[in-house]
């Protein structure tokens, strides 16, 4: 473990983030309890903290954090609102109206009391717990390096992702120079017309370019692959319509009336799988091969297996039926700190020294300037 | 290497093919210059050698064309790419990741070589192109030398045993040309590359090269031969051939080494006789069309101009030289307001130009920007005519008729789009002028130009000269400035480091000289047409 | 000869998009179409989970089976090119109000290039503009799956052309961006089990019961956007529908998708 402490400065695997944050969101589905809530929404906040690049998507925790913020105040609005009033500590008393019956009587306003807006608290705080873990994700993985791990059967899908991601600011430079040079002609440079006007031109110069650049692809290799045998392929096909089948009698089999469970799932997941095998076969006809792909070492394991032991932690801690994880809102009660998800927390804010730190930030972020410059 | 047998191409649609019965042998490690005019089919000539054309465009290829031995009617562009690597015209349109690193391991992950190699070949390009310190750049943050650089190297990893290029140079500032051509020529010397390259800009290539191939178009036969053996009567020359023709040396050189060993008796014939003042004829309001006083502009902490005082007159052409990033453009975006000063004065027709509104402005000043498409909006040059028209308040058809004088072949109904560079700029010259503004500003218009377009924008830009217009032109093409420039201005890094009439600027400089007055020194003669005049006149009187 | 289609879809491909639309169409439509008595009901807090993860598997299937078939350099470069219009657009809303001029290049990309064109770039641009913004979560692979649907019904449209082709584009505009609003109400629906019963989805309650319940909570919490993303989505096809259809076909005639090259020997 001390070892770690003095790895060489590089990025995690992306993929190791997701696996980590979407353990801890899967741990705040499984509660209402503030303390826990609050508790998780710490851990996402000190490992970002600790390992957040110094880049645009960096930003991204802050934006999920406002979200956060805001699906409260609306859960709790929509409590206001639409909520029947339970519980008998009345804060404000108010007329409520009950809408006529081809409204299926919904009762609007009424009394607001304590035991019902804590209540719409701790659900927004759930789901606003949900989300900032997301928001950790996208705050720590970098999305450029997670389309390079992209599966081999993907590759095309990543290939044009990262054509739209270098595309994007290009083509905000453009609109932007084409928006100017109006000036030239006498035109308006600000407003909808203005935008509109140099608009078409860029996205022609854009579409023009995409022929330049298809052609550009072709000449350096792009789409070169070996040939799979007929037999294979028919193989490939075969076991692709087999797994779509069952995917599909899986996916009916879930929603039909009275089917067990036994049936849907297994059905649904087998076939999903099998689909999943067949465009890995296929994809092994390609010849690719990756340029420094990110490791899978000691550290990404540390990381995915803090999100995954914390989830297991809220979960068996549901099975086990330990009390604490909800917090009953009527009558309100003090939250209780049940001990076994606190000490999935404590594992799972152990990236924030497991994850190696990041390489210095290159010159390549400062120099936006330069971009504005030379375009 | 390369050779074509009997090939003749014709695209979809098209009823007369572009290229006829062309045969041609290219042999291993040799340095080939494509030329021809814009639309002669020399692009086609280059997409044909790794089978872009016809396996990406369609169409119809008779004959064959073996590369390296191999058919490419049987091999698609993609089983080509280990063998010929092919740089595009723009650079930055061809790239597919975001990062230098990036890019020139895309290629290999195409065919699929082992990690190892691809580190070690990386490593390997980064140093034999030195683009060590852009590893890590973004692509978008480089300049355009360094970009063409990075394509160059990017096909280069998979190590081709050809490489084929499309005006690498035509963006290029002086110094960026040399670095790009002298990495190209280490290719050809220690690695045996063979090197296929299209370019307009003959003065800069033609000492390079060891074969020329020329496109006439028009289903002419396409000829090649050695580069001298070439030059002797190619329709298009560089300055030092046509010097040469003129003085009658043989063998004719391509170098300005080989030019200077022969032009002794030459500079003795010219000696003494005064080089023709550019001055600006007739009688002229001398108040300065556009001014500017000190004038600082930054980008964010960058410094784009500092310090920047100059005026230019009506009647002058003056000519903005400077490396890429030098200030060029923002000297000139500044003088019609596109980019706000940050400190100091600038003053257009009298007025803080970004304080002039509207269609006030068109009738000051008018700027051709670098990409003249950025103009351009309609979706026929028709009418694109008519709404310049209404811009410029003037009377319908006036766009029209300029259009028509400078550019009588292009067609109403063509969509802008489809115009070649040199049709587009002239284009975009003629909007600008519709409104006939005193000042006009011209943003390195002679990129992707061939010598007949090159010549003919020449010859207007004296002629509106000659009607009182002053011009100032960003230019890295130092043998326009010495045809028509009559005073340069150097930007370097932002400053004025030099700033006078024509001959006494360029000729100082290595970077700026043209050829003619490198060959001539300490003879001060800018071109070959000024020498041609002042022999024959030394015949006739 | 070519074709305009940037994309051919051969019987693979349709198989599996009409395969994982089922899947699509029950993970989106569990809450109103689910017997009351179904599996999925019983584990209705589970379910959403459970299709956050199939969704995106069958989305990756789909695209690798049209990558199988061979998709080339053109059609990936245009994608690219046409979903980072779409991550331009995108943050120019503002998330306000449902303001996304988004759905403009989706249904006159899915239009000109085809169906097959327009499932893919439905899928691809929402995952680049997300990935852009930051905004990857498990809502992701619905929207991919939605705005997917969008393009491909565009590309499935009846032949029209002129005026004709930009009023049925506009009111297919309409009803699709519309539709993508209500399908992605509905993923979210059933996370909203502790909201008032008036407006929540109740697990076994009846199929009427639960589509009254999901209509409130569509007019409480999403007519606002939607409404304004129809309308938007038309006036901009109205406006700008002519010249960007023209724009796109000409980039097809020009790219030459599915070249037939020719060779003739000469002896």
């Amino acid at each position: 473990m001390i070892g770690s402490l003095h790895v060489i400065p590089r990025w995690l695997h992306p993929a190791a983030w997701w696996i980590w944050a979407l353990g801890l969101a899967a741990a705040a589905s499984r509660t209402t309890n503030p303390l826990l809530l609050l508790l998780i929404i710490s851990v996402a906040a000190l490992v970002v903290t600790a390992r957040k690049p110094d880049a645009p998507w960096g930003r991204s925790f802050m934006f999920f954090l406002r979200l956060g913020v805001a699906v409260i105040v609306i859960r709790v609005l929509v409590q206001v609102v639409f909520g029947a009033a339970f519980g008998t500590t009345v804060l404000l008393p108010l007329p409520g109206v009950t809408l006529p019956s081809w409204l299926a009587g919904v009762r609007l306003g009424g009394d607001i009391t304590f035991e019902s807006l804590l209540m719409a608290f701790y659900d927004g705080l759930r789901l606003a717990t949900i989300l900032i873990c997301v928001g950790a994700a996208n705050s720590l993985a970098s999305p450029s390096r997670l389309l390079k791990s992209v599966p081999a059967a993907l590759y095309e899908f990543g290939v044009s992702v990262v054509v739209a991601m270098t595309f994007t600011p290009q083509l905000v430079i453009d609109v932007d120079r084409v928006r100017t040079a109006r000036r030239l002609r006498g035109r308006p440079t600000t407003g909808i017309r203005a935008i509109a006007g140099s608009a078409m031109p860029v996205f022609e110069g854009a579409l023009e370019k995409s022929v330049t650049l298809a052609a550009a692809m072709d000449s350096r290799g792009y789409g070169r692959r070996g040939a799979l045998s007929a037999k294979k392929r028919r193989t490939n096909s075969a076991l692709l319509l087999l797994g779509l089948v069952a995917a599909c009698i899986g996916a009916y089999a879930l929603i039909a009336a009275g089917s067990p469970v036994a049936l849907g799932l297994p059905m649904l997941i087998l076939g999903v799988s099998i689909c999943l095998v067949s465009i890995t076969l296929s994809a092994r006809a390609a010849v690719r091969t990756r340029y420094r792909p990110d490791p899978w070492a000691l550290p990404e394991n540390l990381v995915a297996g803090a999100g995954v032991l914390v989830a297991m932690s809220f979960a068996s801690a549901a099975w086990l039926l330990i009390s604490g994880l909800d917090t009953p809102s009527n009558p309100p009660t003090w939250p209780a700190l049940p001990l076994l998800p606190l000490a999935g927390l404590m594992i799972a804010a152990t990236p924030a020294i497991t994850a190696p730190p990041l390489p210095q930030p290159t010159l390549a972020s400062a120099r936006r300037n330069e971009i504005e410059v030379a375009a | 290497m390369i050779s074509f047998e009997h090939v003749s191409i014709t695209y979809p649609g098209a009823t007369t093919p572009v290229l006829v019965d062309v045969n041609l042998q290219i042999p291993e490690g040799e340095l080939v210059l494509v030329v021809g005019r814009t639309g002669s089919g020399k692009t086609t000539l280059l997409r044909a050698i790794n089978g872009l054309v016809p396996h990406f465009t369609g169409g119809t290829l008779s004959g064959r064309i073996l590369v390296d031995g191999r058919d490419t009617a049987v091999n698609p562009p993609r089983e080509l790419a280990d063998l010929v690597g092919v740089v595009p015209q723009d650079p930055m349109s061809g790239f597919v990741a975001d990062i230098v690193e990036e890019e020139l391991a895309y290629g290999m992950e195409c065919l699929g070589l082992a990690p190892d190699v691809m580190r070690r070949r990386v490593e390997e390009t980064l140093d034999l192109l030195g683009l060590v310190e852009l590893r890590n750049r973004p692509l978008l943050s480089l300049s355009a030398g360094q970009r063409q650089r990075v394509a160059i190297g990017a096909v280069l990893t998979s190590h081709p045993k050809i490489l084929v290029l499309d005006e690498p140079t035509s963006a290029l500032d002086p110094g960026a040309a040399e670095d790009v051509l002298a990495a190209l020529q280490r290719l050809v010397h220690d690695l045996n590359v063979t090197v296929v390259m299209a370019e307009h800009r003959l003065e800069r290539v033609v000492q390079y090269a060891d074969r020329v191939v020329v496109v006439p178009g028009d289903g002419e036969p396409v000829i090649s031969g050695t580069a001298s053996e070439m030059m002797g009567d190619a329709p298009i020359a560089p300055p030092v051939v046509e010097l040469g023709r003129l003085a009658g040396w043989h063998p004719l050189p391509l170098t300005i080494r080989d030019a200077r060993r022969a032009a002794g008796p030459l500079r003795e014939l010219l000696t003494g006789r005064p080089a023709p003042l550019r001055v600006i004829s007739g009688e002229r309001d001398l108040a300065p069309l556009t001014s500017a006083d000190h004038l600082t502009v930054r980008y964010g902490d960058v410094f784009a101009l500092r310090n920047v005082s100059t005026t230019i007159s009506s009647g002058e052409i003056v000519a903005l030289m400077g490396r890429n990033g030098a200030g060029k453009s923002t000297l000139l975006n500044t003088m019609v307001g596109l980019k706000a000063t940050s400190a100091g004065i600038v003053r257009t027709n009298g007025k803080d130009p970004r304080e002039i509104k509207g269609s006030e402005l068109v009738h000051c000043v008018g700027l051709v920007p670098q990409d003249p498409g950025d103009l351009l909006e309609a979706s026929t040059v028709a009418g694109e005519c008519r709404s310049s028209d209404h811009d410029a308040s003037v009377d319908p058809g006036t766009t029209r008729a300029l259009l028509a004088l400078l550019a009588p072949e292009v067609l109403d109904g063509t969509h802008p789009r489809d115009l070649s560079e040199g049709q587009r700029l002239l284009l975009a010259l003629a909007i600008v002028l519709a409104a006939s503004p005193p000042l006009l500003l011209l943003d390195e218009p002679t990129r992707g130009l061939d010598y007949p377009t090159k010549t003919r924008l020449a010859k207007i830009l004296r002629e509106l000269a000659a009607g009182g217009h002053g011009i100032l032109l960003a230019t890295h093409d130092v043998e326009l400035a010495a045809e028509v420039a009559t005073r340069v201005i150097v930007l370097a890094e932002g400053e004025i480091v030099a700033d006078g009439p024509t001959a006494e600027v360029v000729l100082t400089s290595p970077m700026f000289a043209p050829q003619v007055a490198k060959i001539l020194a300490p003879e001060k003669w800018l071109t070959v047409a000024e020498v041609r005049a002042a022999i024959t006149g030394e015949a006739t009187g | 000869m070519s074709d305009s289609r940037a994309l051919r879809l051969g019987p693979r491909s349709i198989t599996t998009i009409a395969a994982t639309s089922l899947v699509g169409i029950i993970a989106f439509g569990w809450p109103l179409i689910a017997a009351p008595t179904s599996s999925v009901v019983a584990h209705a807090a589970d379910a959403p989970w459970l299709f956050a993860i199939v969704v995106p598997l069958m989305l990756a299937v789909v695209v690798a089976s049209f990558t199988d078939g061979g998709m080339d350099a053109k059609a990936i470069a245009l994608l690219g090119v046409l979903a980072a219009v779409v991550s331009v657009l995108r943050p120019l809303g503002g998330g306000t109000a449902g303001l996304e001029p988004i759905w403009v290049v989706l249904v006159l990309g899915g239009r000109a290039l085809g169906p097959g064109f327009g499932f893919a770039l439905g899928a691809v641009s929402l995952f680049s503009s997300a990935l852009l913004t930051g905004g990857v979560g498990p809502w992701l692979p619905f929207q991919m799956l939605g705005a997917a649907w969008v393009g491909l019904g565009a590309g499935l449209l009846p032949r029209a052309t002129g005026r004709a082709e930009i009023t049925l584009l506009a009111a297919y505009g309409a009803v699709a961006s519309f539709a993508y609003g209500l399908l992605l109400n509905l993923w979210f629906w059933p996370f909203t089990a502790n909201l008032p019963a008036a407006v929540s989805y109740i697990p076994g309650a009846s199929i009427l019961a639960n589509l009254l319940a999901w209509i409130k909570f569509t007019v409480v919490t999403s007519l606002g956007y939607d409404i304004p993303r129809a309308v938007l989505t038309v006036t901009l096809i109205l406006i700008a529908g002519a010249p960007i259809l023209h724009a796109l076909r000409r980039v097809s005639r020009r790219a030459a998708f599915n070249p037939q090259p020719k060779f003739v020997r000469v002896p």
